[in-house]
């Protein structure tokens, strides 16, 4: 352990106030706050810095600790989820543990925030320096745990991206399990016919690397499976997995007797529904495995009812057997790839395009499978009233993409699939009248504006204007598009015989339970949010999950394996150096103040607490323990010491803010993951909203106790705002529902006190829910303005005892 | 720059940013279909963020219908109406009136009905403007009149009927008698109209201005027979064989849907549609207290508004969905709210109580909305066990209106209460028989029923055209 005495010395502490070149200069005066600083206890220096992160700002930090003996560090820059490893890195590298720094966030928090008040910016920026140069003086140095990592990675889905991951893993070495929830790995890739810009067949390409998984050693294929469970943290995951029974085993040789036989016939999903399967079949025919399997949902044969015995005669293998049950598998990994995909927007909620209502109006994706050799029309263009090869066709661009009515972004693969599909049409039947209406063809790759020549060259008309209706002629089943030329100014109306709407990519189905899982988060647009935009494209917020293809955003072939081969690489980097390092942020016992009430076991979402009656004693086990500070908040005691949260240092935080004109301001409690986060993505994003929120960061708004928020009130804070991870996103399994049971309770002692209870906030917003933050910083202000100074003073005495 | 001039609020300003141009307003808007290139509201809509200060000038402004179907489509959920509202409210409190005098011209020149439509459609009082001036722009409407007004000497011989006299008829007969076709219309009703005279309150229309319009109709030479119902007071067949070449059937959407629960028989439950015209008639009707009315259309709004005027001291409408759901002209909800009608949403009524065969009140239900349904909004699904009771002395029942189709022959294909047509040259099933206006469409809008007489008018002419031709050569 940590020699405490030494925590103990005097601290002589540095400031370095950044001006990130004109971020925070231009709003912020950085001269005036580093003036301010070198007042503050215990300040030895305070220096401003145009560029603190740069090579020469942290050599100006190493110099400053070894010439003066400096043994705490503050730096007021950006947010400490963006550099708080970089400058503690520094810390450490001059010798000084890289616990006794401290950050104060004055870009994102601030200047990004306030970009056209800059007294209050500056004022506001002071309020955070004091804050951490109060708290700096509190900490304590502390040495970080070593935990090994499993060598093995789960990947999640099997379709291009989650392949490659796969294959790539397991091509270096390490022993991968995939997961996949269909009978067969391919994805969306399998049903695609050819793929833009090189016009390769796509199953072509696919196949070789199905097959590959399916034989490697390394890799334990699981489809008809789905994950149930999952415990643990960055390298020692614990994963349940649900195999559903195929009802066949691998002794099935693909022979095709059994579906020969089934007497079910339904729509087959694969083919969209466009040709039929048995109940006993294959997806494809390149399926990996190529074991057959039994839709029991379909088939004769319910629970416990033979009704129908046709298949297991006709196999001669004797590989059909309906005694199979679902098992679950437990699987210990150490990194986790999610490669859930995406699934289509459908259309059918657009009346106007009369999808279903009309036959020959299609998807996309339905056409991919009219259109390939081995779909239901035998690769024949056909349109589905009558059969007969279309003469003309129609494209309707951005159906359910860049709309209020669908999803508001751009799919990004439509336009270059559309341009795909006509080349396709042109290449067979020429003579095919084709008509796009788009709004904007984004072409942006490489090779792509080579394809959309092509298809101009071939006679592809394209028409700026979408069509405001689609109606069928009834007799023909032809049908009429009306819409706008908007670059002619001119209403159309164009006769064709089949319509194809390019429908866009949305957020696979599974995602929310994924998210769960993982205590991951996801953008607006339910995509999967990655660590950092452009630094960490393939981390996931939480250590050891990586993200690649169509799960973290809409994607084309190249891109999802590329970011597959990304998400293999960084798993396989962790694995290679064998164990990870844990944050020495988990809680320490103090036995003098224990009372043994075992409240703070209770609340621990991780089962980490041990509590020993008989010997009046409790025990931390550090492994399992992920320092979210529930158990703290929870102690009356003051028996837990949240190792770098102490009580002391958040009331100390408390304190300097609420120092002066406290009753105009709101002190917020941020939880790092989502809210603090989401603070982060409103300065990034340029959000403004009024200067007079301070936020104090905790792991976890478990942390969060009643304490902290009384004693706020105590020094006559205006407002209070508690703000933490959605419930059922607390990146602490549930710890955020202790919060909720604390903000009620004490919403209560307020009424009973009566102490206006609307100066208590309680918010969840996600770490892409800046705008929400924002409002509610906006709407609190009402609240601030309404309030007396009798009622301030009622809540100090109310609340000052404690 | 201009862009953030302050004319345009904040909130509509940025939601209108996200406009890609992509044409559907206009393509869906009637009014853009009736004046060709002189009226784009995308275009609009585009100049006025790139400008506002200099479009309050422009008569486009002016010339939207407030019928939004461009709104009802728009990717981007944009409001174009409201937005051209903003700027005409500020036009005229700063007195700049030439868009709206261009406006006119304009209307009187390609819009059949223009002083109809001046008062259902254009709502130049929406933007507070001056009576004067309102006086002024339907002076200059009544003299395209005086400028046309001859009877045309018919130069066709192929007799046309027009079924109903709705704006939807009223047009295609002004069009066709125009184009120098014999005209008769058929009405059931003692007073030719359709909706207009039926159900449109007369706040929204004076009855001056209808009448005036359907005398110059005369004067053109239409034969219209009122208190003549089709397939009652003369059959289809009759017209077909007999007289007509062609046949264009207008006949709106009149026959009210009924609840189908408890009580609907008891006295105090009134039809919509009835009730407007028993008031319409000058007919006396007694509401009592508090009213109910059941629906979210505009005919449950203009109801319950009514009902205010009648005397009823409140009036609450109820809707099984939510506000965004309401089919409604959403300005016309805001208005309705302003004069005092509340709205309860996501209720259904479950049976109607009453006492001594008299409602005494509203078993309803609380709805959840699930899956979209056919019409792709999302359908409200009863809360079991969420009952409640509602005390009203009257409920008036406007759940939507569909066409009364009885008395046309087997060869004309309707659909759930709508004729079907092809409608882009609104030919029916049937050879030589048209269709146009609410009784295709449903419940919607007067200028949307007067580009379908138009289009109707104009596919007619092409008909009898072709048809003529064809004979001759055959002789
Ligand atoms: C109509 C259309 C045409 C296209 N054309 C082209 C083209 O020509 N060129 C091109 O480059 N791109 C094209 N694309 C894009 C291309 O399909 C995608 O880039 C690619 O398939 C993405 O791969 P993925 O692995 O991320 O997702 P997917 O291929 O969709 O695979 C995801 C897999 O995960 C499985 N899964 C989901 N949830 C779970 C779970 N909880 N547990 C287990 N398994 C799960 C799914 O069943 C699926 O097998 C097209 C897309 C569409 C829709
Ligand atoms: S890729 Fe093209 S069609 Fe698809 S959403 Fe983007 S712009 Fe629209
Ligand atoms: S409550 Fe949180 S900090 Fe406390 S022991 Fe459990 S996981 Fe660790
Ligand atoms: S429909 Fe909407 S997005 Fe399209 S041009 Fe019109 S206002 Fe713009
Ligand atoms: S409300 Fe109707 S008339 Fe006005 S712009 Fe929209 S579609 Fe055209």
């Amino acid at each position: 352990m940590v020699d405490r005495e030494s925590s103990k010395e005097e601290p002589r502490i540095g400031v370095y106030i950044c001006h990130c070149g004109l971020n925070i200069a231009g709003t912020v005066d950085v001269e005036e706050v580093t003036r301010f600083a070198s007042t503050l206890p215990n300040v030895i220096i305070s220096k401003d810095n145009r560029y603190t992160c740069s090579d020469q700002g942290q050599q100006l930090i190493k110099n400053d600790i070894k010439e003066n003996n400096l043994n705490r560090i503050v730096v007021a820059s950006c947010s400490p989820r963006l550099h708080e490893p970089t400058f503690r890195k520094a810390c450490e590298e001059a010798g000084l543990n890289k616990y006794l720094f401290e950050m104060a966030n004055i870009r994102e928090h601030c200047s990004w925030v306030h970009l056209n008040d800059k007294i209050e910016a500056t004022q506001k920026a002071k309020d955070l320096v004091k804050a951490a140069v109060a708290k700096v003086a509190l900490l304590e140095p502390a040495i970080e745990a070593e935990v090994p990592i499993t060598r093995k990675t789960l990947v999640i889905g099997g379709g291009i991206a989650g392949i490659q991951a796969a294959l790539d893993l397991a091509d270096t070495g390490y022993e991968v399990y995939l997961v996949e929830r269909e009978a067969s790995i391919g994805g969306r890739m399998a049903q695609i016919d050819k793929t833009f810009p090189t016009m390769d067949c796509s199953i072509c390409i696919l196949a070789p690397k199905m097959s590959d998984v399916g034989h490697h050693p390394n890799i334990t294929l699981l489809t008809n499976s789905e994950v149930k469970e999952v415990r643990g943290y960055i390298g020692n995951f614990k994963v349940k997995v649900l195999k559903k029974p195929r009802y066949v085993t691998d002794d099935c040789s693909a022979c095709n007797e059994c579906s020969e036989v089934c007497p079910v016939n339904i729509p087959n999903e694969f083919d969209v529904g466009l040709a039929t399967r048995r109940a006993i079949y294959t997806p494809f025919a390149q399926a990996v495995p190529s074991t057959y399997v039994v839709d029991k949902e379909v088939c004769l044969n319910k629970e416990g009812i033979m009704a129908c015995d046709k298949c297991i005669i006709a196999c001669e293998r004797q590989a059909i057997n309906f005694d199979m049950e679902p098992e679950t598998l437990e699987l210990e990994v150490g990194t986790i790839i999610v490669a859930t995909g995406a699934d289509v927007y459908d259309p059918s909620a657009l009346l106007n395009y009369g999808y279903t209502r009309y036959l020959n109006v299609i998807t996309s994706l339905e056409f991919e499978r009219l259109i390939n050799a081995g779909g239901p029309s035998g690769g024949s263009l056909i349109r589905p009233s009558d059969m007969k090869i279309p003469e003309s066709v129609a494209f309707i661009q951005c159906v359910g993409s860049r709309s209020e009515k669908g999803n508001p972004y751009c799919s990004n693969v439509c336009c270059m699939n559309t341009i795909k599909d006509s080349l396709l049409i042109k290449e067979h039947w020429p003579r095919v009248q084709i008509y796009v209406f788009y709004v904007d063809m984004r072409t942006f790759g490489k090779g792509f504006e080579d394809l959309y020549r092509r298809a101009k060259e071939k006679g592809v008309i394209f028409i700026r204007g979408l069509p405001a209706e689609v109606v069928e002629e009834r007799k023909t089943r032809n049908l009429w598009l009306t819409g706008e030329n908007t670059l002619q100014n001119k209403l159309y109306k164009v006769n064709v015989d089949m319509v194809i709407l390019s429908v866009g990519i949305q957020p696979c189905q599974d995602s929310e339970a994924i998210q769960r899982f993982f205590t991951l988060s996801r953008t607006n647009d339910g995509f999967f949010m990655e660590a950092h935009p452009k630094l960490r494209p393939v981390d996931a917020p939480t250590g050891g999950v990586f993200l690649a293809g169509c799960a973290e955003s809409p994607k084309d072939i190249k891109d999802s394996v590329t970011q597959a081969s990304a998400a293999a690489a960084r798993a396989g980097i962790l694995m290679a150096q064998g164990k990870v390092t844990v944050e020495a942020i988990t809680p320490k016992p103090i036995p003098e103040n224990c009372r043994v009430c075992g409240l703070c076991a209770q609340v621990c979402p991780y089962n980490a607490i041990i509590v020993d009656k008989e010997n009046k004693l409790v025990e931390v086990i550090e492994a399992a323990c992920a320092g979210c500070g529930t158990c703290g908040a929870e102690c009356q005691f003051g028996a837990l010491h949240m190792r770098h949260f102490t009580d002391d240092q958040i009331m100390t935080q408390i304190d300097a803010l609420t120092e002066d004109d406290a009753s105009k301001k709101i002190i917020a409690f941020c939880c790092n993951w989502c809210a603090y986060a989401g603070a982060d993505f409103a300065g990034v994003s340029r959000i403004q909203y009024p200067p007079n929120v301070r936020i104090i960061r905790t792991m976890c708004s478990g942390r969060i106790s009643s304490k902290f928020i009384e004693h706020a009130l105590s020094r006559g804070a205006g407002a209070v705002l508690v703000a933490g991870c959605h419930p059922g996103d607390c990146h602490y399994i549930g710890a955020n529902y202790q919060t909720k049971k604390r903000v009620e309770r004490l919403w209560k002692k307020m009424e009973r006190l009566g102490v206006n209870k609307s100066r208590l906030q309680l918010l969840w917003a996600s770490a892409a829910e800046g705008e929400r933050i924002a409002s509610k910083i906006n709407e609190m202000q009402v609240t601030l303005k309404g309030l007396t100074t009798k009622e301030v003073e009622k809540a100090r005495e109310a609340f000052s005892d404690n | 720059m201009r862009l953030e001039s302050t004319l345009i609020p904040k909130k509509i300003r940025e939601s209108a940013k996200y406009c890609h141009e992509c044409g559907i307003c206009t393509a869906s808007c009637p009014m853009a279909e009736l004046l060709f290139t002189q009226y784009n509201p995308r275009s609009l809509l585009q100049a006025i963020f790139i400008d506002p200060e200099k479009m309050l000038v422009e008569d486009s402004l002016w010339l939207c219908a407030w019928c939004y179907k461009c709104f009802n489509r728009c990717p981007q959920g944009l409001k174009p109406p409201e937005i051209f509202q903003l700027l005409k409210t500020k036009a005229v409190k700063r007195g700049l009136f030439k868009g709206f005098k261009e406006a006119v011209k304009k209307i009187r020149n390609s819009i059949p009905l223009p002083v109809i439509c001046l008062y259902t459609c254009f709502h130049p009082e929406r933007a507070e403007m001056d009576s004067k001036l309102f006086a002024e722009a339907l002076e200059e409407l009544n003299t395209r009149r005086k400028l046309k007004k001859r009877k045309k000497t018919a130069i066709h011989k192929e007799k046309v009927a027009v079924i109903g006299s709705g704006p939807a008829g009223l047009t295609a007969a002004f069009d066709l008698a125009e184009m120098g076709y014999p005209v008769t219309m058929f009405e059931a009703l003692n007073e030719a109209g359709g909706m207009l005279r039926k159900g449109m309150p007369e706040y929204r229309l004076p009855r001056k201005a209808l009448r005036d319009e359907i005398r110059y109709l005369k004067t053109l030479g239409v034969k219209i027979k009122t208190k003549t119902r089709v397939g009652k007071d003369v059959s289809f067949n009759d017209l077909w064989r007999n007289e007509f070449k062609a046949l264009f059937i207008a006949v709106g959407a009149h026959k009210s849907r009924e609840l189908g629960i408890e009580g609907e028989g008891l006295e105090g439950v009134v039809d919509a549609l009835d009730f407007l015209w028993k008031v319409n008639m000058k007919r006396e009707v007694n509401l009592g207290y508090k009213v109910g009315v059941v629906g979210g259309g505009n005919v449950a709004i203009d109801a319950a508004r009514i009902a205010l005027h009648q005397g009823a001291k409140e009036v609450m409408i109820l809707y099984r969905r939510s506000r965004e759901e309401m089919p409604a002209n959403p300005w016309e909800i805001i208005e309705a709210e302003k004069e005092g009608v509340s709205i309860e949403f996501l209720v259904v009524p479950k049976k109607i109580m009453g006492q001594k065969g008299r409602i005494t009140g509203v078993e309803c239900f609380k709805t959840q909305l699930g899956e979209p349904d056919e019409t792709g909004r999302r359908r409200p699904i009863p809360v079991p066990g969420s009952e409640f009771f509602l005390e009203f002395d009257t409920i008036i029942v406007a759940i939507g209106e569909i066409a009364e189709t009885t008395f046309l022959p087997a060869e004309v294909e309707t659909y759930k209460g709508k004729i079907l047509v092809d409608p882009i040259n609104m030919k029916t099933s049937m050879k030589g028989v048209f269709a146009g206006g609410d009784a295709v469409t449903g419940p919607a809008t007067v200028i949307e029923a007067i580009l379908a007489g138009k289009k109707a008018a104009f596919s007619i002419d092409q008909y009898l055209t072709e048809t003529k031709n064809r004979e001759d050569t055959a002789w």
